[in-house]
Order: C-alpha cells, then sequence, then structure tokens
C-alpha cells in the first residue's frame, strides 16, 4: 500500500506533542471531480466549472465529504489500518480549488490511557489559508 | 419585520424532527472501493478482503468518514424510497426569502459508534438543533445554523452522529447598497 503501513501503532508507542509526517495533496479537478462523485455529490460547483463560475467562484472546489474524507485517510495512513476512527471533527475555511496543494499537518494533543484513544489535531492548508482545522479521535491497540 | 420577529419565526424550525432519510443502497464494497480509489486511501480494511477477514473487524468495512454518502439523494435529487419527503433544511428557504441568500459550511463533526460493513443499511433522521442570534462576520451578516443528523442501521441502533453548522448570510458588501439605489 502507498501509505506504507500495514502495521498499526500501538498506544504505547504514540505520545502527546508527537506530530505526524506532512502529507501533500495535489488538488485536481480530477480528485475534486472523482470524490465528489464518488460520494454522491452531484451538485454543480463541484464539477462544472462554469456553473461554479456563474455562482461567483473562480472553478469549481472540493466538496465537504472529500475533505472528511482525506483527514481520516491521514490520520489512518499514519495510525495503521487497524486504528478505529472515533470521530472527525472539522472546520472548514478557505475552498480547495484545481491547481493548488493542500499540506495536511497533525499533531498528538492527548492520549487517554484507559480507552486508548488518541487526540490529533489536523490543519490542511493551501494557498489561500487554512482549508480544514479540526481534531480526530482514534482508537489504538 | 422586526429582528424578533425573525427571530421568533427562526425558532419555529428549531427542534423539528425530519427523516427517516433513508438508503439506495446498502453499504457495499463497488461504492466503498470507487471512493477510496478517488481520495488515494489505500487502507486494506476497506478494500482488501483478505487482509480485512484477518483484521480487527473481521471483515471489509467502509471509512466511517462515508457516512454520509449512504443516504445521499444522488444525481437525480430523488430521495430513496420510504424518506421523509420534507427536507430538514427548510429554514434556507426562509432566510432566503427574507434576503440571506448566501450558505457556507463551517463546521461538520461526525462520532462514529461503530463501522458499518457492506450488507448494513443505514438511514438517518435529522433536526435543526439551534440558530444563532443574528451574528456578523467577515463574510456578512447572518445566522448559524446547526444541524444533529443521527444515523441508525437495520436494527435501529445507532451507527453515528453528526452536527453540521451553516452560516446563512448576506454578503458583507451588500449591506452597504441597501436602500441606496447602488
Amino acid at each position: 500500500m502507498s501509505a506504507g503501513r500495514t502495521r498499526t501503532r500501538t498506544f504505547a508507542e504514540v505520545q502527546a506533542g508527537e506530530e505526524l509526517p506532512p502529507l501533500a495533496i495535489d488538488v485536481t479537478t480530477r480528485l475534486i471531480v472523482t470524490a465528489a462523485i464518488a460520494t454522491r455529490d452531484f451538485q454543480d460547483v463541484h464539477h462544472d466549472k462554469d456553473a461554479a463560475q456563474a455562482l461567483g467562484s473562480p472553478d469549481i472546489f472540493m466538496n465537504i465529504l472529500t475533505t472528511n474524507g482525506l483527514v481520516g485517510r491521514y490520520v489512518t495512513d499514519w495510525a495503521g489500518p487497524e486504528a478505529l476512527l472515533r470521530s472527525v471533527k472539522i472546520r472548514l475555511g478557505a475552498p480547495n480549488y484545481p491547481g493548488d496543494t493542500m499540506v495536511l499537518a497533525g499533531k498528538v494533543t492527548a492520549a487517554d490511557a484507559a480507552e486508548r484513544v488518541v487526540q490529533i489535531e489536523v490543519e490542511g492548508r493551501n494557498r489561500l489559508g487554512p482549508h480544514v482545522t479540526g481534531s480526530v479521535a482514534v482508537v489504538l491497540p | 419585520m422586526n429582528e424578533q420577529d425573525v427571530e421568533r419565526e427562526l425558532q419555529q424550525y428549531v427542534g423539528l424532527p425530519c427523516g427517516p432519510y433513508n438508503s439506495w443502497e446498502e453499504v457495499n464494497a463497488p461504492m466503498i472501493r470507487h471512493l477510496c480509489e478517488a481520495l488515494g486511501d489505500r487502507n486494506p480494511v476497506y478494500t482488501d478482503p483478505v487482509f480485512a477477514a484477518q483484521s480487527v473487524h473481521g471483515g471489509l468495512v467502509a471509512p466511517p468518514t462515508m457516512l454520509q454518502v449512504w443516504t445521499m439523494r444522488g444525481n437525480t435529487s430523488e430521495r430513496a424510497p420510504g424518506s421523509d419527503e420534507r427536507d430538514s433544511f427548510a429554514v434556507i428557504d426562509y432566510l432566503r426569502s427574507i434576503g440571506y441568500p448566501a450558505v457556507v459550511a463551517v463546521n461538520c463533526e461526525q462520532t462514529y459508534y461503530r463501522y458499518l460493513r457492506p450488507g448494513d443499511r443505514v438511514h438517518h433522521v435529522s433536526r435543526i438543533e439551534s440558530i444563532s442570534p443574528r451574528k456578523t462576520t467577515a463574510l456578512g451578516t447572518g445566522y448559524f445554523v446547526t444541524e444533529l443528523a443521527e444515523f441508525f442501521d437495520q436494527h435501529s441502533d445507532k451507527v453515528a452522529d453528526m452536527r453540521f453548522r451553516v452560516f446563512l448570510y448576506r454578503a458583507a458588501d451588500r449591506d452597504h447598497d441597501n436602500g441606496k439605489g447602488a
């Protein structure tokens, strides 16, 4: 797998303060369109540039379900395949337009030994600023 | 209409239970694969049956962030059979009608109680949980509306919650145009 991990990080291996390696996502028309359709989001601002421009947007832009999916992927790429996502809580900022790059960064902010839950703060920035900021809770073995 | 009247009218939309919103398809491996391919998500618990069978899940599961996909209306905008025909976000139409035409999503908070597997049948119910007093932000002036959507499986067991907050507003520069014939 491109993510490179088939073994899942254990709770004992993770410490608060640890930073996740950044992940650069090329925001292409292809990514925006294929993911919008795969999330069954057929709003034309996610696949039709003319329609998006008619509504005052410079281009099509990424839908929220795709952003959610990329944030989840970012955390499980790092944590490993058997990490269990408990929550993904995001705040939305600048749109992701084609031609941009979103760089996801993350940091472990808390680790609850009783529940084996790790909290990770995530931010995805593009050239306009933060596209997404939020927190993800994941259970580790 | 003065602001008190608007806020009183808005409160009528709060708490009204809407749903169920049903799914066109049961949770299924092809839709999971399509989305994982699009996102570049190579986690084998989503797409590799052999790995998944030996994993903590004991079989393939859907990415939890795929939650909303199962009950989306899709290309025809037609809802799945048995769904509530009312729109849980009817307040958007009301606010548009009184001069707040713009919508921007602000927060999406999902909590997962279990992973969904191929064969699961999902539906959700929805209500507007809160509407803020009128606020002015860098975007303009309007109202923050928070929806609570609760997702259930075929046994009516809850599988996830989602809080979704939007800002329904009139753009900042338009405020200066009001009544000035600009």
